[in-house]
């Protein structure tokens, strides 16, 4: 590639960009996006996505932390590659590598990696309300990569973006989204109700009553114990993971009948809309949450679709936060 | 021979019926005399014009976590902060390290209170050894010592024979026993309310059931038993209607207490991962704390308390699901009932003040609680209408962690009088 080339590419961002910057400083919650935040989010990743692993300069100088005080494979991949795609210096912290093994509390650690003056510090860890604590201490913005069973924001996005893109659509209004599985445990989705909520789409929730965290039809949806009525006219089938690590023991008594009462199979896919879509978040557990022939192969799943628009989501966000062109800056609680 | 005359207040003193302008007299740590226009050559004078004059405010349930946890309070913090919120009397829990289920560790608090020699101080102990739920304490001895009351505490004994025992046993002793009602197996992980508020902050919740459940199983034993029963702060609708229904059915060994946060916030304090909001039992939804002020205009319930729990800085900065449980309260809570109960018209400044000085004192039977001519003269003077907003960072507590921090109140304590000396003044203590 030649720096013509570089200049086009750079131009093309700038102009999808249009001199806008975010309403917010910390990514802890999709609470916090306006729509006008939702429009610049996909207007951007959308070119980024174009250029696929082309390196940006925009945010060289700049760092940033992944704090993952829990497992993950694509999200702190995809943040990492994410930052280096935009010329960031980044630095992966784990839970077997960081010094909360040693005792130290998770605002000690945020706090002094703060002061290495990171732009970014993406954070997941198995108790909610963490980024968003830290995000009132530290000046760098905090990313919620994933906080106990409350939210997962990128994911949201990034789903959000594959059902726009598939239906080449602004809006959700008249397409209806089912959601299958283990509602109660899942920080995917308490954030893809919130942005399907924004997006005006209708939900349903297909999940035995022990899935269901209290008032969930308060989010202004549906629930429904027969997945097949809940999966009918569907025009998107989102299966979430049965989480045995974040609690699902005893909520159900065998994987077994799980997969044979909630599991979506080829059958049940087939009473929703003949254009519908399947979606997971992943990582899936075949045959359990999906039947294995739904989960790459079938040209109804945008599986992989989701996972490759995680990349541009990821790289629109830290550009934005890491970047702002109106220069304004966080506020931070004193002390 | 030492006396002193408080002029011109209002005095309300519900365990006599007063609600009057009075003037009182102490000599010698007693009231003397009441009446209208006392014309006395006192060695000090208050002039309560404009405020109201009350008995000294009693809290029955106090954490002052000594001995043990002394780098959270200490007898002597707890009683400046009892001073400050216009509290001369409290009665101390026993989860303290060790716990006081022992004759010693009662003998210990006695002796501390009195070096401190701020407010009364009432010790209680505990009901099973080490409040293990499994074997009983030394009732006996430690009432003995000086133990107004039993209770697990935090840990509600789980075994129903444990606690049917207990019962028979403190029935035996004649002392109270006093239960946090909780089935844990029901609380299970949950950290906050079970409803709309947990589901959206993603945190496992309590549900009221876990409540409601050992209340009623607490309310059958007491009835069958006939120990004394006191009931620890309530806050859900199931809890209130089950002690309403065995009142009702006669059963006057049966007292219940709400602590005054749970009349006065819902679990909406807990958005923004606000742990000064995480306590046991937990802000419940509006209609739970609905059902708790309408208990309280039914007159189901005898007394209010503040659970007042402080704890250090750090331990309330940890993620939500890991905070410490509890908030303090001892400088807040006549504000708080007053704000949230008298000025938003549910009862009468009398019935707020009868609940927090005859009320608990008959429930904990304490010599207290009252103007009566020959009592002791624990005396509270307020003003009920000064407006104040809550700075936790300035509390004579050590525990900063209070749920009201930033909140405007409405009453405002100017004088507190322990045994007929100013122990509190304008702000001040005065030893």
């Amino acid at each position: 590639m030649n720096s013509k080339f570089e200049k086009e590419a750079e131009d093309d961002l700038i102009n999808a960009r249009n001199g806008r910057d975010t309403s917010f400083f910390d990514l802890t919650s999709i609470d916090v996006l306006t729509d006008d935040d939702l429009q610049l989010i996909f207007d951007v990743a959308r070119r980024f996505r174009h250029f696929k692993t082309w390196k940006f300069g925009f945010n060289r100088g700049c760092s940033m932390i992944n704090m993952f005080f829990e497992g993950s494979t694509r999200t702190m991949a995809s943040f990492d590659l994410s930052g280096k795609q935009l010329s960031m210096d980044t630095s992966n912290i784990s839970k077997g590598n960081s010094s909360a093994g040693k005792g130290e509390s998770f605002l000690d650690t945020a706090e002094t990696l703060d002061a290495y003056n990171p732009k970014i510090l993406v954070v997941r860890c198995s108790e909610a309300g963490v980024p968003e604590m830290l995000s009132k201490h530290v000046r760098a913005s905090i990313i919620n990569a994933g906080d106990g069973w409350h939210e997962h924001p990128t994911q949201a996005l990034l789903d959000a973006l594959t059902m726009l893109d598939y239906f080449e659509t602004t809006d959700l209004s008249g397409k209806t989204v089912t959601i299958v599985g283990d509602i109660v445990h899942s920080r995917v989705f308490g954030s893809l109700v919130r942005i399907l909520k924004m997006l005006r789409a209708d939900i349903r929730v297909a999940a035995p009553e022990t899935f269901l965290p209290a008032y969930v039809e308060n989010f202004g949806l549906k629930t429904y114990y027969d997945v097949e009525e809940a999966i009918s006219g569907a025009h998107v089938v989102y299966a979430l993971r049965v989480q045995e690590e974040r609690g699902s023991n005893g909520f159900i008594p065998s994987l077994r009948e799980y997969s044979k009462m909630f599991g979506v199979s080829r059958k049940r896919l087939d009473q929703a809309d003949k254009d519908a879509i399947l979606m997971h978040p992943g990582p899936v557990r075949r045959d359990v949450d999906v039947h294995s022939a739904l989960v790459a192969l079938d040209n109804q799943s945008r599986i992989l679709q989701q996972v490759e628009n995680g990349m541009c989501i990821r790289k629109a966000l830290l550009w934005l936060l890491a970047s702002r062109l109106d220069d304004k800056v966080k506020e931070v609680r004193p002390g | 021979m030492s006396t002193l005359l408080i002029q011109n207040g209002h005095v309300i003193d519900p365990a006599n019926d007063i609600d009057a302008p009075n003037d009182i007299l102490v000599r010698d740590g007693k009231i003397v005399q009441i009446g209208k226009g006392l014309s006395v050559d006192a060695d000090d004078v208050i002039d309560a014009a404009g405020l109201v004059v009350c008995p000294g405010l009693i809290d029955i349930q106090v954490h002052v976590r000594e001995p043990g946890r002394e780098d959270k309070e200490t007898i002597e913090t707890a009683s400046m902060a009892a001073l400050a919120g216009g509290v001369t009397s409290i009665v101390a829990m026993p989860n303290s390290a060790p716990a006081a289920d022992n004759q010693t560790v009662i003998e210990f608090v006695i002796k501390r209170a009195r070096e401190v020699n701020l407010v009364n101080v009432y010790p209680t102990g505990a009901i099973t050894s080490g409040q293990k739920g499994d074997s009983l304490a030394e009732i006996n001895e430690m009432k003995r010592s000086g133990a107004i009351a039993i209770t697990d505490d935090g840990v509600d004994v789980q075994n129903e024979v444990v606690l049917r025992r207990a019962m028979e046993y403190a029935k035996t002793c004649d002392i109270l026993l006093m239960s946090h009602c909780e089935v844990d197996n029901l609380t299970d992980s949950g950290v906050m309310h079970e409803g709309w508020v947990s589901t959206q902050l993603g945190l496992p919740g309590t549900p009221a059931v876990s409540e409601d459940l050992a209340v009623q199983k607490n309310i059958m034993l007491a009835q069958m038993t006939g120990a004394r029963l006191h009931l620890l702060h309530n806050s859900t609708k199931g809890a209130v209607s089950a002690i309403k229904a065995a009142k009702a059915a006669g059963a006057n060994n049966i007292t219940a207490e709400v602590s005054v946060q749970h009349f006065a916030l819902t679990d909406e304090e807990c958005f923004g991962y606000n742990t000064n909001a995480k306590m046991y039992p937990p802000l419940r939804s509006r209609d739970h704390v609905d059902a708790i002020v309408e208990a309280i205009k039914d007159d189901v319930i005898d007394a209010f308390t503040t659970d007042h729990a402080p704890h250090i800085e750090p331990d309330k900065l940890e993620p939500f699901k890991h905070a410490a449980f509890g908030s303090i309260g001892l400088e807040t809570s006549f504000a708080v009932m007053n704000s949230y109960l008298v000025k938003a018209g549910h009862i009468s400044l009398s019935k707020g003040i009868s609940k927090m000085t005859n009320g608990p004192a008959a429930v904990a039977r304490l010599d207290k609680g009252s103007l009566s001519v020959g009592a002791d003269a624990d005396i509270t003077i307020f003003d009920p209408d000064e407006n104040w907003t809550v700075d936790a960072k300035q509390s004579f507590s050590k525990g900063k962690n209070c749920v009201f921090d930033g909140k405007e109140l409405t009453g405002k304590v100017h004088y507190t009088i322990v045994d007929g000396h100013v122990r509190f003044k304008q702000g001040d203590i005065i030893r």
